[in-house]
C-alpha cells in the first residue's frame, strides 16, 4: 500500500513539472540565481580575510578572460570535469551513486600514461587510440565491479565506490613508486609521454587540446543512450521506480552492472584526456578534486549532458580565473573549493525552491480551472 | 614496549574515533536520516579542534568548540535533508565538498601559511595503576586517553537509552514507522533533526581526536575517508552500539596494524597495501555482510499526509 502511494506521489510530481514547463522563464533563472548566491556566500568568506569581493571577482572575470589563452584555458579545464560530471550524472539517472568518479579517473590515468609510455614508436592515431580504449576499459571494468556487487549482494554502491578510491589512490601510489616512476627516480611522478601520445591542440599556442571534443562527444553518446535507446528507457526506469521496472520485466541487476560499466567509461576516458591532453606525465596525487567537482557539476547540470557541459565551462572559468587571482593576490587558494561548494548548497536550495513554485503554480492552475468550471 | 602490545595499544587508539563517529550515525539513521556529512564534520570537527586548542592552549576548549562546530555543520545539514527534505546523498556529498575547501581556507585564514605545520600538545594517556601493567593487554586497554574511555562509555549509555528507555523507543519508531510516532503526537521532524544534532556532536568530537586526541596538529588530509569507515562501520554493526563497538575494533586493528608496520623494518608487503588494508575492509565486510536490519524510512523524508 505504501508503494502504490509512493508510485502515486511520483506519477502526479511528474505531471505537475510536465504542466509547468510552458512558462517558466523564473524556474529556468533559478540555476543562475543560485550561482550568484553561491558566490555572495564565497565574498563573505573574502570578507573575513579583508579582500574586497567586488574586486576579486572583477580580477577573476578579467584573468579568466583576459586574451585567447586564457579563455582556451577554460574549455581545458572543463573537459575532465566534463567526463566526471558525466560519470555521475550517468548513473544518478538509475538512482545510482557512484561517488568514485575519482578512483576511475585514476585508474584510466595509470593506463593511458603506461601505454603512452610504452607506445613512442608507434604511430600517433595508433598511440592515441590504445590509450584511449585501455583508460576507458581500466575505469568501466573498476567501476562495474561496483555495480556487480550492488547486483550480486546488494552491497552500499555509496560506500564501495568511496572506498574503491582510496584502494585506486594506493594503486596509482604503488605503481609511481616502482613500474612506472621516473627514470631519474627522484620523485613519485613518471617521465614525460612520447609525443605520438599527446592529443593535438585544438587552438595552436593553448593548452586546449581535442580532448575536448572528445569529452562533447561523450556527451553526446550519454545524452543518446539514455534519451533514444532502449536501455536508456530502461535505465531511467530503474531510477524512477525500481520496483516497478522489475515488473515491468526490467532485469534491474544487470542494469546495475550496465550502468557503472558506462559511467566509469566515461570517468576513464577524463584520465585519459588529463595525460595524453594536459599534463602528458602522471605526478602523485594531481587532481584530487576532480571527481567530487563531478558531483557538484552533476548537480548543478541537473544530471542532464547539456547542463553538464554548462556547468563544467562555468567551473572551469572558476578555476582559470580563480587560479589567476590565487598567485596575484594573498588570497588562499581553497578559495575555489568554497566557491564550488557554496555554488552547489545554493543549487540544491535552488531545488526546493523550484519544487515549491511548482507546486504553488499548479495548485493556482487547479482552482482557476475549478472556478473555470463554476 | 613489544610489537604485540604496541599492536593492541594502536588497535584501541585508531578505534575511538570510529566508535564516537559510528555510534552517532545509528542515532542518526535509527530516527531514518543518514548522516552523509559524516566526513565533512569530521574534518571540521579536526579543524576546530585544533583551532580551539592552540588558540587557547588548552585542549578541552579545542574539544568543546570541535563540538560546536559539528553542531553547526549538522545544523546546516538537518536544515536541508530534514526541513526541505531534500535529496540526503546529494546535500551530505555538497557538504562534504564544501567543508574540502572550508578547512583548509580557514586554517590558513587564521594562520597563514606556515612552513612547519603548528602543533599543539596532544591528550596525555591516563595510566589506571596496576590495571595498566597487566602483561600484554595491559597497556591497550588501560592506558589510554580520556576520550578513548568516554568512547566506550558513550557506546554502553547509547545502548541503554536505545533499547531500555521511551526515549530510544521513540527514536527506533521514528526510524521504522514515521507516521505512528507523529499521531503520537511527536514531532518527527524535531527527533530527526534533534538525532542529526547529536550525531554531528559526536562526529566533531571524532574529529577532534584526531587533530589534537593523538596527532597534535591539522592537515587538510587528517580525515582521509575515516568519516566514510565509520559510516559504513554504522551498516555493518546493523545500527546497534554494541556491533558499532565490535566494528570499529576491527577497523582500529586494520588501522593499528597498517601503523605498526609502517613504523616498523617490515618490508615484505608494500606500504601502500597496508595504507589501502581499511578501505579493503570496508569493501570485504560490506559484499560479506548479507542480513541487514535497515530501519525502514532511511534515507526517506517524511512528509505529512495532507487532505
Amino acid at each position: 500500500m505504501k508503494k502504490n502511494n509512493r508510485n502515486k506521489d511520483i506519477t502526479v510530481k511528474s505531471e505537475l513539472s510536465v504542466k509547468v514547463q510552458d512558462n517558466n522563464i523564473l524556474l529556468n533563472l533559478l540555476p543562475i540565481f543560485s550561482v550568484l548566491l553561491g558566490l555572495l556566500l564565497s565574498s563573505i568568506m573574502m570578507m573575513l580575510l579583508d579582500h574586497n569581493p567586488l574586486i576579486v571577482y572583477s580580477n577573476m572575470l578579467n584573468y579568466a578572460f583576459r586574451d585567447i589563452y586564457n579563455i582556451a584555458d577554460i574549455f581545458a579545464k572543463a573537459t575532465p570535469l566534463i567526463l566526471t560530471g558525466l560519470a555521475f550524472g550517468f548513473a544518478f539517472r538509475a538512482s545510482l551513486f557512484n561517488i568514485g568518479a575519482q578512483g576511475q579517473f585514476y585508474i584510466g590515468a595509470v593506463l593511458a600514461v603506461g601505454f603512452a609510455l610504452k607506445l613512442g614508436s608507434f604511430p600517433m592515431v595508433l598511440a592515441l587510440f590504445i590509450c584511449f580504449t585501455m583508460s576507458l576499459l581500466g575505469g568501466s571494468i573498476w567501476a562495474a565491479f561496483i555495480g556487480y556487487v550492488k547486483a550480486r549482494f546488494n552491497a552500499s554502491e555509496f560506500l564501495v565506490s568511496m572506498m574503491l578510491t582510496y584502494v585506486a589512490i594506493a594503486v596509482m601510489n604503488f605503481l609511481l613508486g616502482g613500474l612506472l616512476k621516473e627514470a631519474k627516480g627522484e620523485y613519485p611522478q613518471t617521465d614525460v609521454i612520447p609525443e605520438s601520445g599527446w592529443l593535438p591542440s585544438l587552438i595552436p599556442h593553448t593548452r586546449l587540446h581535442w580532448g575536448f571534443i572528445f569529452a562533447l562527444l561523450v556527451a553526446l553518446v550519454a545524452y543518446l543512450i539514455l534519451w533514444k535507446t532502449s536501455l536508456g528507457y530502461k535505465i531511467r526506469m530503474v531510477g524512477f521506480n525500481r520496483d516497478a521496472a522489475r515488473y515491468a520485466g526490467v532485469n534491474v541487476e544487470k542494469i546495475y552492472i550496465i550502468v557503472f560499466f558506462i559511467s566509469g567509461a566515461f570517468a576513464g576516458i577524463a584520465g585519459f584526456t588529463e595525460i595524453n591532453g594536459m599534463q602528458h606525465m602522471l605526478i602523485e596525487g594531481f587532481n584530487p578534486m576532480i571527481g567530487a567537482e563531478g558531483i557538484g557539476i552533476a548537480i548543478l547540470g541537473n544530471a542532464h549532458p547539456l547542463g553538464i557541459v554548462i556547468s563544467a565551462l562555468l567551473f572551469g572559468a572558476l578555476k582559470v580565473g580563480g587560479n589567476l587571482v590565487v598567485q596575484t593576490s594573498r588570497i588562499p587558494a581553497s578559495i575555489i573549493g568554497i566557491m564550488e561548494g557554496f555554488v552547489i548548497l545554493s543549487v540544491i536550495l535552488s531545488y526546493f525552491i523550484r519544487d515549491k513554485l511548482i507546486v504553488l503554480r499548479s495548485k493556482k492552475k487547479l482552482v482557476e480551472q475549478e472556478e473555470h468550471r463554476l | 614496549m613489544n610489537i604485540i602490545t604496541g599492536l593492541f595499544v594502536a588497535t584501541i587508539r585508531m578505534s575511538t574515533p570510529l566508535m564516537l563517529g559510528a555510534l552517532g550515525e545509528v542515532f542518526a539513521e535509527r530516527t531514518g536520516v543518514m548522516n552523509i556529512a559524516i566526513e565533512g564534520i569530521f574534518l571540521m570537527g579536526a579543524w576546530g579542534g585544533f583551532v580551539g586548542a592552540y588558540l587557547t592552549g588548552k585542549l578541552w576548549v579545542g574539544f568543546l568548540f570541535a563540538i560546536l562546530v559539528g553542531i553547526f555543520c549538522g545544523a546546516i545539514y538537518g536544515y536541508f535533508t530534514i526541513k526541505l527534505k531534500q535529496h540526503q546523498i546529494v546535500t551530505g556529498v555538497a557538504i562534504n565538498i564544501l567543508t574540502l575547501g572550508l578547512g583548509l581556507f580557514l586554517y590558513q585564514m587564521l594562520f597563514g601559511i606556515p612552513l612547519l605545520p603548528l602543533t599543539v600538545e596532544p591528550l596525555k594517556d591516563i595510566s589506571i595503576p596496576f590495571l595498566s601493567d597487566i602483561p600484554i593487554i595491559g597497556r591497550a586497554l588501560f592506558s589510554q586517553n580520556s576520550l578513548t574511555y568516554l568512547a566506550v562509555v558513550l557506546i554502553a549509555v547509547g545502548y541503554w537509552i536505545l533499547f531500555k528507555t521511551p526515549l530510544g523507543l521513540i527514536i527506533r519508531s521514528t526510524g521504522e514507522n514515521p507516521e505512528a510516532v507523529d499521531v503520537a503526537g511527536i514531532n518527527v521532524e524535531r527527533i530527526r533533526f534533534l538525532a542529526v544534532l547529536g550525531s554531528s556532536a559526536l562526529d566533531g568530537l571524532a574529529g577532534a581526536f584526531y587533530s589534537i586526541g593523538f596527532l597534535g596538529l591539522y592537515t587538510n588530509d587528517i580525515i582521509g575517508g575515516r568519516g566514510w569507515i565509520a559510516f559504513a562501520i554504522c551498516f555493518l554493526g546493523n545500527w546497534d552500539p554494541l556491533g558499532i563497538l565490535i566494528g570499529s575494533l576491527i577497523f582500529g586493528f586494520a588501522e593499528g596494524l597498517s601503523v605498526v608496520l609502517l613504523t616498523s623494518n617490515f618490508k615484505l608487503i608494500p606500504n601502500e597495501f597496508l595504507i589501502a588494508l581499511p578501505y579493503i575492509l570496508t569493501i570485504v565486510a560490506t559484499i560479506a555482510r548479507r542480513k541487514f536490519n535497515v530501519p525502514a524510512f532511511l534515507g526517506k523524508p517524511y512528509i505529512k499526509e495532507r487532505s
